[in-house]
C-alpha cells in the first residue's frame, strides 16, 4: 500500500492517516477492556458500561487487523464462564431445581449474548464475514450447547426430566408446563439453523417413550373390550397429544407424535376393533351408532388401510343382509321385496351421510354390494318391475306425488344395479301394456315421468316401443270416435252392443306366443265384425286380430232367486226379499263368454264350457274360478260338487241368490302377482332368443367397423357394448360367432385362425 | 368313391395289392380285372384322346359323368380300394365335386395334371400320390377339400356319421386323440359339423398336445372343442380314480 510518506514539502492540508498498526500494547488493552466487558456483561453487571466505548474499541480493533485476537478472546472467555461457572450451578442443581436453573442460566446467556454481539457487531460484520467463521451470537450458541446444555451429565438429565414429566402429565398430574416449553425452545434454538438438537436430545426419545406407552395404553384399551369406548378413548388421546405439542413441546412435533399414536393405537389393531364381538362395525350398523361409526370414520381415515379395514368390514355384513333379502324366497312377494331392498339402501345411504361424510370409497362399496346380491336372485328385474307397476297403478294410498316420485327415484337407482336390463324392459313392457288396456294408470303424467327416467337410464332404444304404446291408445280413441260417427251415418246396427275397440300395433306391445282361441258370443261378435269392416276400409292392407287376452266387458245380469234369508247387524232385515235383482258385471272376455252360455242353458258342464268356448284350459280354468270359487260377493255361478277343485264333470249354474251392495261389480280374476313357473320359463327363452340377435347384431356392427380383429378383443368389446343391457357370457358370443361364420358373415384369416375378419 | 358305401375300413395302404413297377412282365401278365387292354402302349407321352377314350371306358356311351359303377371299375382297375384315402388324392387333384362321380371336365384336369391317361400311368404315380399326405401344405388342402367332396351338397353342413369317417380316414393313423375325440362325439348330441369346425379339428390335431397341457381356452377355438377338451379331461380323471 503507497502512502505519500515523501512529500512533505507542500502546504496542503493533508489528513493525518490513523495509525496503519497498533503497537501491540495498544491492542492488549483494548482486549482487556473488552474481556472485563464482556465478563460484566454475563454476570449481569452491565449497567455501568458504555456501550458507544465498547463498539468503537472494537471496531478500532477489527479495522486494525486483530479481529481473529478478538474473535479467540470472545470465544475463551464466553467458555470460560459458562464452564467454570455456568455449568458447575446447572451440576449442583442436578437434583434440586435442576430446570429452573437450566432455564435461567439459558435466558441468562441469551440475554449476555445479545449484548455482546451488539458490541461486537462490527466484527460480525467483517470478520466473520471475511473468515467465513460462525456470528458472534451463534458461537455464543455453540458453546453453550456443546459445554453445558450436551455435557454428558446435563444432557442425560435433562433428557430423562422433561420425558418424566410428560410421562406424569399423562397419568393425569399437573406438571409445570413453562419449564418445558422453554427446555424445548432452548433445544430449538440451539440447533442453529436445523432443529437437530431439539431432535436428538428430545424429540426421538420422546417419541420413543410414547410409542412403548401407547402400546401399553391400546392393550389396556383393548381390554375393555368396547370399540365404541375404545375409539373414543383414541380420539381424547389423539387431542390431547396434539394440543401439548402445540403448546409446550414444539409445534413441529404435533406431527410425529399423532403419528405414533395412530401408529399403536390404531393401525396396530384396525382389524381387531372393527371385529370385536358384541361392539365392534357389525354391531354399531345394527344397533344404528351413528355418533361411533363416524368417530371411528375419523380415526381411521387418518392411517393407510384403515377405511379399507372399515369397507370390507361394512361390505360383508351388507352383502350378508342383501343375500339373507334376495334369497328368502317363500315369505315374499315382488312389493315387499323391493321395498326391503329399498329400506336396506335408505339405511346405508343414511350411514354414507351421518357417519361417512359420503366418502367415495363407501359409496362405491355399497353399491358394488347391491349390485352384487340384487343379481342373485334371476327374479329381481321382475319384482322391481311389478313394483313400479304397483306404485302407477290407481288406488296408491297414502302417496303424495312427491312420495311417488322420490320413490320411483329410489327404484331407478336399484334398477342401474340390475344386470339384466333386458330382463327388466320385458316385464315393464308386459305391465305397462296392462295398465294401459285395462285403464289402470295413475296418471299419464307418471307413466311419461318414469319412461323419461328409463330414457335418461338406457337410451331411446328402450323407450321408442313404450312410448309407442302410449300413441297406440291416443289414435284409438279417435278412431272409436270416427267409428261411432260411422255408425250414425250408415245406420249399422250393434244391437245393443256398446263397443270399445283399441288398436294395438303389434311391434309395440308385448307379444303372445300364440293369441289364445276363443268363440266369442253371437252379439259382440257381430259387433266386432261391423268395426272390423269399417277399420279395413280406411286401412286396406292391415291385418286385425282380436285379442280375447285382453279385453273386458260389462255385462247386464239380472238374478231372479230370492235372497238368501240375511240379516244386518243392527238385528232388521233389510232389502226386500222377492224381485228380480239386477246388476252390472265387470268381466274380463273370457268370462263374459263363459256367462254368456248361461243365456242358452241353465246348467253347463265344465267340459262342455271348454269345448262350446274353445277356451285354452289354463284361461277358462281361472275365469270360471273367480266367477264360482270366489268371495260370496263374487260368486256369479255355483258349482256342484262344492269343492275347491273344478274337474271336467263338475256342473255349474247361475247364482240366482246372488247379492252385492254394490250395483256394478267388478270381479276380480284369480290371478298370480307374478308370472307362474311355466310363465317365467317362456319368458326367460324369449329374452334367450332376443339376447342371440342382439349378441349378433353387436358382432357384425363391431367388425364392420374394424374390418379385422383378434378373437379375445373382439369378445371384450362385444361385452362393453351390451353390458348396459345384460351381461353375455364368453361362451354364448363364442357360439354366436361361431353360427356367423357359418353363414359367411366372418370369417378366420388364413394367417391365423384367432382374428376374423368381416366378409362384406 | 361310391357314394353310399360308407367308408369303415381305416386304411390307406391297398391291402395285399402293391403298385405295379413298370416292368415288362408285370405288363404282360396284365392285371386281375379281365376287362383291363392286354397289352399296354410303351409310349410315355401323355395325350389327352387318349385320356378322354379311357374315361368313356367307365362311362355309358353317351355320358359324360361316371357314375357309381364306373368308379368301381376305376378302382378295381387301378387296384386301389374305394375307401382308400389316395382315392381322396385323386379327386382332389380332379377337383370333383361329387363323391363318387368324375365328370368329363374333372377327369381332364386332374389327370393332365398327372399326366395320366392309362390305367398303368396312374399306377405309376400312386407312389407320389400317397407321399402328398406327408406334405403339412397340401395335407391341409386335400382336409379341407374334403369337407365341400363329402358333404351332402343340398346341405351347409356334414352329416355326422359322414364325418366321423373322413375324419378316421384323414387324422385316424397320426393323432392320438382320434379315438378319444370320435368317442366324444358319439356321445354328443352334434348332429352335423360346419366347414369351420372340420377346419378347426385339423388345426387342433396339429397344435394340441395330446395330454392337452398347452390348450389355450381363449384361443377361439370352436365351442365343439371346447367341450371336447372337458369331456376328455372329465374322462381322463374319471379313469384315474376308478
Amino acid at each position: 500500500m503507497s502512502m505519500n510518506k515523501g512529500k512533505k514539502e507542500t502546504n496542503k492540508m493533508r489528513i493525518r492517516a490513523f495509525p496503519m498498526t497498533m503497537d501491540q500494547k495498544y491492542v492488549d488493552n483494548i482486549w482487556a477492556l473488552l474481556k472485563n466487558a464482556i465478563q460484566e456483561i454475563q454476570k449481569k453487571n452491565n449497567s455501568g458500561l458504555s456501550f458507544e466505548e465498547l463498539y468503537r474499541n472494537a471496531y478500532t480493533m477489527v479495522l486494525h487487523k486483530h479481529g481473529e485476537k478478538l474473535y479467540t478472546g470472545l470465544r475463551e472467555v464466553v467458555t470460560d464462564h459458562l464452564v467454570n461457572k455456568i455449568r458447575e450451578d446447572v451440576v449442583e442443581s442436578l437434583n434440586n431445581n435442576f430446570l429452573q436453573t437450566l432455564n435461567s442460566a439459558w435466558n441468562d446467556h441469551q440475554t449476555s449474548m445479545v449484548m455482546i454481539r451488539d458490541i461486537l457487531m462490527h466484527m460480525d460484520r467483517v470478520y466473520v464475514q471475511q473468515n467465513t467463521v460462525d456470528n458472534v451470537y451463534n458461537l455464543g450458541l455453540m458453546i453453550f450447547r456443546d459445554q453445558v446444555t450436551r455435557y454428558p451429565n446435563i444432557r442425560d438429565h435433562l433428557q430423562q426430566t422433561l420425558l418424566d414429566m410428560v410421562a406424569r402429565e399423562r397419568k393425569g398430574e399437573v406438571v409445570d408446563r413453562g419449564a418445558v416449553k422453554n427446555a424445548c425452545q432452548m433445544l430449538m434454538v440451539l440447533g442453529i439453523e436445523s432443529r437437530t438438537v431439539y431432535e436428538e436430545d428430545f424429540e426421538r426419545p420422546f417419541l420413543d417413550q410414547s410409542g412403548e406407552f401407547y402400546r401399553r395404553e391400546s392393550q389396556k384399551f383393548l381390554e375393555e373390550n368396547s370399540a365404541s369406548v375404545y375409539i373414543n378413548k383414541v380420539e381424547a388421546r389423539i387431542n390431547e397429544e396434539a394440543e401439548r405439542a402445540r403448546h409446550y413441546l414444539d409445534n413441529s412435533t404435533e406431527d410425529p407424535i399423532v403419528k405414533v399414536l395412530e401408529d399403536e393405537l390404531i393401525s396396530k389393531h384396525m382389524k381387531t376393533i372393527v371385529e370385536m364381538e358384541n361392539s365392534g362395525v357389525v354391531h354399531m350398523l345394527k344397533h344404528n351408532k351413528t355418533e361411533d361409526l363416524a368417530c371411528m370414520y375419523k380415526l381411521f381415515i387418518r392411517v393407510p388401510q384403515g377405511l379399507k379395514t372399515m369397507c370390507d368390514c361394512i361390505s360383508a355384513y351388507l352383502r350378508e343382509e342383501g343375500k339373507a333379502l334376495v334369497q328368502d324366497e317363500g315369505s315374499k312377494n315382488a312389493i315387499t321385496y323391493i321395498q326391503s331392498l329399498l329400506d336396506l339402501k335408505d339405511r346405508f345411504d343414511h350411514f354414507l351421510h351421518q357417519s361417512f361424510s359420503e366418502d367415495r370409497q363407501f359409496k362405491q362399496m355399497v353399491s358394488g354390494d347391491f349390485e352384487f346380491f340384487i343379481n342373485l336372485n334371476q327374479k329381481s328385474p321382475e319384482y322391481l318391475s311389478l313394483f313400479v307397476d304397483d306404485k302407477l297403478k290407481k288406488g296408491v294410498k297414502g302417496m303424495s306425488e312427491q312420495e311417488i316420485e322420490n320413490v320411483l327415484d329410489k327404484c331407478m337407482v336399484l334398477f342401474r344395479f340390475l344386470q339384466e336390463k333386458d330382463v327388466f324392459e320385458r316385464y315393464y313392457k308386459q305391465h305397462l301394456a296392462k295398465r294401459l288396456l285395462l285403464n289402470k294408470s295413475v296418471s299419464d303424467d307418471s307413466e311419461k315421468n318414469m319412461i323419461s327416467k328409463l330414457k335418461t337410464e338406457c337410451g331411446c332404444q328402450f323407450t321408442s316401443k313404450l312410448e309407442g304404446m302410449f300413441k297406440d291408445m291416443t289414435v284409438s280413441t279417435s278412431t272409436m270416435d270416427e267409428f261411432k260417427g260411422h255408425l250414425q251415418t250408415s245406420g249399422t246396427n250393434l244391437h245393443g252392443v256398446d263397443l270399445f275397440v283399441r288398436v294395438l300395433t303389434t311391434g309395440f306391445w308385448p307379444t303372445q306366443s300364440a293369441t289364445p282361441k276363443c268363440n266369442i258370443p253371437t252379439a259382440p261378435r257381430m259387433a266386432f265384425e261391423a268395426f272390423r269392416r269399417f277399420y279395413l276400409a280406411k286401412h286396406s292392407g292391415r291385418q286385425l286380430s282380436l285379442q280375447p287376452q285382453l279385453g273386458s266387458a260389462d255385462l247386464n245380469a239380472t238374478f231372479f232367486g230370492t235372497k238368501k234369508d240375511d240379516v244386518d247387524a243392527s238385528g232388521a232385515s233389510s232389502a226386500p226379499k222377492g224381485g228380480p235383482r239386477k246388476h252390472i258385471i265387470q268381466v274380463s272376455t273370457f268370462q263374459m263368454c263363459v256367462l254368456m252360455l248361461f243365456n242358452n242353458r241353465d246348467k253347463w258342464t265344465y267340459e262342455e264350457m271348454k269345448s262350446e268356448t274353445d277356451i285354452p284350459e289354463k284361461d277358462l280354468m281361472r275365469a270360471v274360478q273367480s266367477l264360482a270359487l270366489g268371495k260370496m260377493t263374487q260368486r256369479i255361478l255355483v258349482k256342484e260338487p262344492k269343492t275347491k277343485e273344478i274337474e271336467s264333470d263338475h256342473t255349474l249354474v247361475v247364482n240366482d241368490q246372488f247379492t252385492s251392495k254394490l250395483f256394478r261389480v267388478k270381479i276380480q280374476t284369480v290371478a298370480a302377482k307374478g308370472e307362474s313357473e311355466p310363465e317365467r320359463k317362456e319368458t326367460r327363452s324369449k329374452v334367450d332368443e332376443d339376447r342371440k340377435h342382439e349378441i349378433e347384431a353387436a358382432i357384425v356392427r363391431i367388425m364392420k367397423a374394424r374390418k379385422k380383429l383378434q378373437h379375445n378383443i373382439l369378445i371384450a368389446e362385444v361385452t362393453e357394448q351390451l353390458k348396459v343391457r345384460f351381461l353375455p357370457s364368453p361362451v354364448v358370443i363364442k357360439k354366436r360367432i361361431e353360427g356367423l361364420i357359418e353363414r359367411e358373415y366372418l370369417a378366420r384369416t388364413p394367417e391365423d385362425r384367432k382374428i376374423y375378419t368381416y366378409v362384406a | 368313391m361310391p357314394r353310399r358305401r360308407r367308408i369303415s375300413a381305416l386304411e390307406d395302404e391297398p391291402r395285399g395289392k402293391r403298385p405295379r413297377t413298370n416292368t415288362a412282365s408285370s405288363r404282360k401278365r396284365g392285371k386281375a380285372n379281365p376287362t383291363a387292354p392286354l397289352v399296354e402302349t410303351l409310349d410315355m407321352t401323355y395325350s389327352s384322346k387318349r385320356c378322354i377314350a379311357w374315361f368313356h371306358e367307365y362311362t355309358g356311351p353317351d355320358e359324360d359323368t361316371i357314375g357309381p359303377e364306373g368308379m368301381e371299375k376305376f378302382c378295381e382297375d387301378i387296384g386301389v380300394e374305394p375307401e382308400n384315402v389316395i382315392m381322396l388324392a385323386i379327386a382332389w387333384k380332379m377337383d370333383a365335386k361329387q363323391m363318387g362321380f368324375f365328370t368329363l371336365a374333372e377327369w381332364l384336369r386332374g389327370m393332365t395334371d398327372l399326366q395320366c391317361d392309362s390305367v398303368a400311368k396312374v399306377q405309376r404315380k400312386l407312389d407320389h400320390l400317397r407321399g402328398l399326405f406327408n406334405d403339412q401344405v397340401y395335407f391341409k388342402n386335400m382336409y379341407r377339400y374334403a369337407f365341400d367332396f363329402a358333404r351332402d351338397k343340398d346341405q351347409r353342413s356334414m352329416d355326422i356319421e359322414t364325418a366321423k369317417a373322413m375324419l378316421g380316414l384323414l387324422l385316424g393313423k397320426h393323432w392320438v386323440l382320434f379315438g378319444s375325440f370320435l368317442q366324444f362325439l358319439e356321445q354328443s348330441k352334434y348332429k352335423v359339423i360346419n366347414k369351420d369346425q372340420w377346419c378347426n379339428v385339423l388345426e387342433f390335431s396339429r397344435s394340441v398336445f395330446s395330454d392337452l397341457s398347452n390348450y389355450d381356452e381363449d384361443g377361439a377355438w370352436p365351442v365343439l372343442l371346447d367341450e371336447f377338451v372337458d369331456w376328455h379331461k372329465g374322462q381322463r380323471s374319471h379313469n384315474m380314480t376308478s
